[in-house]
């Protein structure tokens, strides 16, 4: 029995010893970035898993081959948020657009400190900047486009449509004149011509379900890439298509038809805009006047899921992410413009999105 | 790592246990319960040969009436309980698995969804359940296939208090928290009847330091929003016993449930107006008929299962219009029977027989959607609902023999058979084993291996976008093998403790992945090797007639390690540990009466939980830290003449510590419940 007391006295103590915790959530330290302002710089922009809010952005310097990850939280000491959908360079200032955050943060691109925020919206994707003052926001699941002023941090006004509030959705902008030209994507099959004089919606395009990306070539033609929706999808199946448009008379010049189960995404232009990128399982190239579609992908690497595709503008260099099994680090492989691998690094979850400063 | 140690020392020193009946009108208002030495060292029945199962005792189930299975289970074993927040969803997974492959019965209805395969176990108050049990590992084959970590079985129980009685208890707690409960019970030598209501409210509007947001340059203070709960459950029973060997009963449980969605602690969509929330409406019920005759059971039942789920997000558009943003809708209906036979044969054989059958009818709709036709803005419209509707019939069959050819040695083996659609599983055999080691303390060699299936959900199959009708269904081979000893002395102490390793190898692993298309779908994608040591013990030491102390706590370390081959060149994912399965959990539950004060301490702790396949420790983003848990409840017990009242305060989180259960999703700090409660004795004269 004294030898069971004493256990139990044991046990006691061991309990109360161990009460307190280990916590060790808290503030985050700042870290000081000053990024070399001249030479290439691309920013990597990962979606992080959607409910998990771990988005984070990457910074690569092409020169020195040199990547540092999460540098949004180390210089600000505060997370960027759930799903990073997209960033645009514009007058200065990186423009992080967090998805299901529902905020916009400007950043300094040299110190990656954040500058402005922009809040208020439902579920922005694109932000394109129309001038200073100007700014267009568009929305996945919300029928309008929002107008804001990046100086004051306030929403302006609506570009209006004739979507719905539950399956509306606009997403990349493409500027043409005085023109915008958005692509609704999720269950949508048009693109749609804003003026951005008046705000309002001046020509719509049918152009097949769910026109994913655009590009604007040299010859000042639009390209579209549909992903033509999914299997037994109520809104309807078909194969993906590639369509020029003239942005003027906005209508579809030339159509090419992908083969059935082709799952093409991430449309761009090379630096010269004379040739066509996208991905489906490799990297794809075709020039912009070619005549058919290309019959093997120009890169291919078995084992990769490319996720993410980009082109140096300056010097025709091709960015391509991998995001190997979608819950750990992805990876970006860098490609000269022959199609030779350059250089490999680690990156964040789902690398989706590219923005060269 | 000391004080792992010292955690590892703690829980394998065998500490205290014994069950406990509810004492449910009790005209003592002391809490130092009597010890049964013969309870406690009883030999395990047939039915019980090899098995490895936890049953949660009473006084964890009655701690008080806002906790729900999930909280109970969170300070009473060694499963994971993953929360989403507070009053938000639960899951309960075992041995290394996921939330899916736990099963959950009611009343011998299984009730996981047919539509997740989960169960919320935070919609489950702890006050409707009597009776509570954890099968780990191949034990769950008992209950169903399917649990590749193990099942919770639940089930309640007819009032054996003679004559009318009642209970009523009212919470008042921390932010706009009330709970109400009221159980009135009637019964005589053939009737029970038992009626329970609990109706639960919380603003749930706790406040926290956010260190994933700054304003200012600061970290504010923010308010959990969004997460307010009315939840509201009635249970019906009755039972006729006819004294004779039969007994039919009746339970059917009403639940209807509000709750919002709280935001992640990331989101900066709080500065309008919106409405976050999600709603149910759950009838089950269960008809029984038990048979019992001295060398042959029989038991039938036959059930209903429907559930009316809605999601709804609707904010302002910013000029104070409110629209509806998404409006996600379910319909789940399951028909379930059940017989059941157990005969006991000459030379010690038991044989048992089961077959069940439940049909599930699911309609689903995640979004309405416009498919436009025209050229121009105003071209041709029609709405279509993006969605499914399936129905899937589901036979469970079951037999198993168990032999117990000496005092000491007990033997069975199983068989189950189970067909989902047109889908037969392979045959699903188990074997199970034990030895009585030494009649001193009780000690007992436990061992059984089995393999186990998983069919796919019905949301994996064809949940629109992304469902996989393609899918194969995971399979599992597990093996395990254990000690246990209990030994007691009346009115002096009880002691009881189980060490068990186990070891299985999960292939076909479903997981949701995205795709380019933007949404997720289900793929066949993991061999998963998930092993451990899992220990319990506890028991009571009686001081003398007035001071009792209580203790129990568990421990398991469950190693989940994905050992599939890579799914990519640059897979750092094989040979680590699966997202979101702690390496190390723990949980220590503790009381002390004194006549008629009690004072219970509970202990919780789970290690690091990986939200990536890589278990990146470097990220500064994606860690979810291990995390200790202290509550502390004060209770004190008062007997007058017209009725017994007793008053109790609970302290939550009494050390007041920021803690993540989920990545991104805040819990709340220090809380206090205050609970008063009244039995009327109406057996005064």
């Amino acid at each position: 029995m004294k030898t069971l007391k004493t256990l139990l006295t044991a046990v006691l103590a061991l309990t109360i010893a161990l009460l307190p915790s280990c916590m060790k959530y808290g503030p985050s330290e700042e870290e000081e970035f000053n990024v070399d302002p001249s030479g290439d710089g691309l920013f990597i922009i990962n979606e992080g898993n959607y409910m998990y809010g771990n988005a984070s952005l990457s910074y690569y310097d092409p020169a020195t081959k040199h990547v540092e990850n999460e540098v949004f939280f180390r210089a600000n000491g505060f997370k960027l948020g759930d799903v990073a959908q997209s960033m645009t360079m514009a007058d200065g200032i990186g423009w992080l657009v967090v998805n299901n955050s529902g905020v916009i943060f400007g950043i300094d691109p040299a110190t990656f400190k954040e500058k402005r925020r922009l809040t208020g919206f439902t579920s922005p994707r694109y932000l394109h900047m129309l001038s200073p003052t100007k700014a267009y926001v568009t929305q996945i699941w919300d029928p309008r486009v929002f107008v804001v002023n990046p100086v004051t941090c306030e929403t302006t006004g609506y570009v209006t449509t004739d979507m719905d509030y539950e399956s509306g959705s606009t997403e990349m902008m493409v500027a043409y004149g005085k023109y915008i030209i958005t692509n609704c994507w999720s269950y949508q099959n048009r693109i749609l011509k804003i003026d951005t004089s008046t705000d309002t919606v001046v020509q719509s395009l049918v152009v097949g379900i769910q026109p994913e990306s655009m590009a604007m070539d040299c010859n000042g033609k639009l390209w579209v890439l549909t992903d033509g929706g999914y299997e037994d999808s109520e809104y309807g199946y078909e194969a993906a298509r590639l369509l020029r448009i003239d942005p003027d008379s906005f209508r579809i010049e030339q159509t090419f038809y992908f083969p059935d189960g082709a799952v093409a995404s991430k449309l761009t232009v090379n630096s010269e805009g004379d040739e066509l990128y996208w991905l489906d399982t490799g990297v794809w190239k075709m020039p912009v006047d070619a005549a058919h579609l290309p019959v093997r992908p120009f890169i291919s690497r078995d084992g990769s899921l490319f996720y993410g595709l980009t082109v140096n503008p300056v010097n025709g260099e091709i960015y391509v992410s991998d995001a190997v099994d979608f819950v750990q680090s992805g990876v970006v492989l860098r490609y000269s413009p022959d199609g030779e691998l350059i250089d490999t690094f680690n990156v964040g979850i789902n690398p989706g999105n590219f923005c060269w400063r | 790592m000391k004080r792992m140690a010292a955690i590892i020392l703690l829980l394998l020193v065998p500490v205290l246990v014994r069950a406990q009946n509810d004492d449910w009108w009790n005209s003592d208002p002391s809490y130092v319960v009597p010890i049964d030495a013969a309870a406690v060292t009883a030999d395990r029945p047939m039915r019980d040969i090899g098995i490895q199962e936890t049953k949660l005792d009473t006084i964890a189930l009655r701690d008080n009436i806002a906790l729900s299975i999930a909280d109970v289970l969170t300070f009473n074993s060694s499963v994971f309980v993953k929360q989403y927040g507070r009053g938000s969803l639960s899951t309960i997974a075992f041995r290394g698995t996921s939330a899916s492959h736990t099963q959950v019965s009611w009343n011998g209805m299984k009730i996981n969804s047919p539509m997740l395969g989960m169960t919320d176990f935070s919609m489950i108050p702890s006050y409707f359940i009597d009776d509570a049990s954890l099968l780990h590992g191949s034990s769950s084959l008992s209950m169903s296939g399917g649990g590749l970590g193990g099942a919770v079985v639940l089930a309640t129980e007819p009032a054996d208090y003679k004559g009318l009685g009642m209970q009523a208890v009212q919470g008042i707690g921390s932010f706009g928290t009330f709970d109400e409960f009221l159980r009135v019970t009637w019964s005589n030598d053939h009737w029970q009847t038992s009626t329970r209501a609990v109706y639960t409210s919380s603003r749930n509007d706790f406040t926290y330091r956010n260190y994933n947001k700054k304003v200012d340059g600061q970290y504010p203070i923010d308010t959990n929003r969004c997460g307010a709960i009315k939840d509201f459950h009635i249970l019906q029973e009755v039972y006729y016993n006819t004294g004779h060997g039969d007994r039919f009963g009746m339970n059917a449980w009403y639940m209807s449930s509000t709750r919002g969605v709280p935001m992640l602690s990331v989101d900066y969509r709080g500065n309008q107006s919106y409405i976050n929330q999600q709603g149910e409406n759950t009838l089950r019920s269960v008809l029984s008929w038990d048979h019992e005759r001295r060398s042959w059971k029989l038991h039938a039942k036959a059930g209903y299962n429907g559930t009316r789920q809605a999601y709804d997000f609707i904010r302002d558009k910013g000029n104070g219009q409110m629209v509806q943003m998404v409006e996600s809708r379910s319909r789940i209906n399951t028909i379930y029977g059940q017989t059941e036979a157990e005969f006991f044969l000459p030379g010690n054989w038991m044989l048992t027989a089961q077959l069940a059958a439940y049909q599930h009818f699911v309609q689903s709709t995640d979004r309405n959607a416009t498919v436009r036709t025209g050229a121009v803005i105003d071209g041709n419209t029609k709405k279509v609902a993006i969605g499914y509707d399936q129905a899937r019939f589901e036979v469970l069959s079951y037999v198993s023999a168990k032999w117990q050819p000496g005092p000491r040695l007990g033997l069975s083996a199983s068989l189950r058979e189970e067909l989902y659609g047109y889908s037969f599983t392979p045959l699903i055999p188990a074997v199970y084993a034990d030895y009585l080691l030494s009649r001193k303390g009780n000690v007992r060699l436990k061992a059984s291996a089995s393999r186990n299936f998983r069919f796919p959900t019905l949301n994996d199959l064809y949940f629109m976008p992304g469902g996989n009708p393609d899918l194969k269904p995971e399979k599992g081979l597990s093996y395990d093998a254990g000690v246990s000893f209990a030994t007691a002395k009346t009115d002096s102490y009880s002691l009881e403790g189980e060490v068990t390793w186990f070891d299985s190898f999960i292939d076909d692993w479903i997981v949701w992945i995205p795709t380019f298309k933007g949404y997720w779908t289900p793929r066949n994608v993991k061999q998963v090797h998930a092993y451990g040591i899992e220990t319990k013990a506890g028991g009571f030491y009686q001081f003398n007639k007035d001071w009792q102390l209580h203790l129990n706590g568990s421990f398991s370390w469950t190693p989940s390690i994905n050992n599939g081959d890579p799914t990519d060149w640059a897979d750092e994912a094989i040979g680590k540990q699966l997202v979101y399965v702690p390496l190390l959990s723990s949980s220590v539950n503790g009381s002390l009466a004194f006549r008629s004060w009690k004072l219970t301490y509970k202990w919780c702790y789970y290690s690091e939980r990986f939200t990536t396949s890589d278990n990146d420790i470097k990220s500064k983003i994606g860690r979810v830290l291990p995390y200790f848990m202290n509550d502390i409840v004060l209770e004190k017990r008062f007997v007058t003449a017209p009725a017994e009242i007793s008053l109790k305060l609970a302290v939550n989180n009494i050390f007041n510590e920021e803690y993540e259960s989920v990545l991104n999703r805040p819990m709340p700090g220090r809380n206090f419940e205050f609970f008063l409660e009244l039995r009327p004795n109406f057996r005064r004269k």
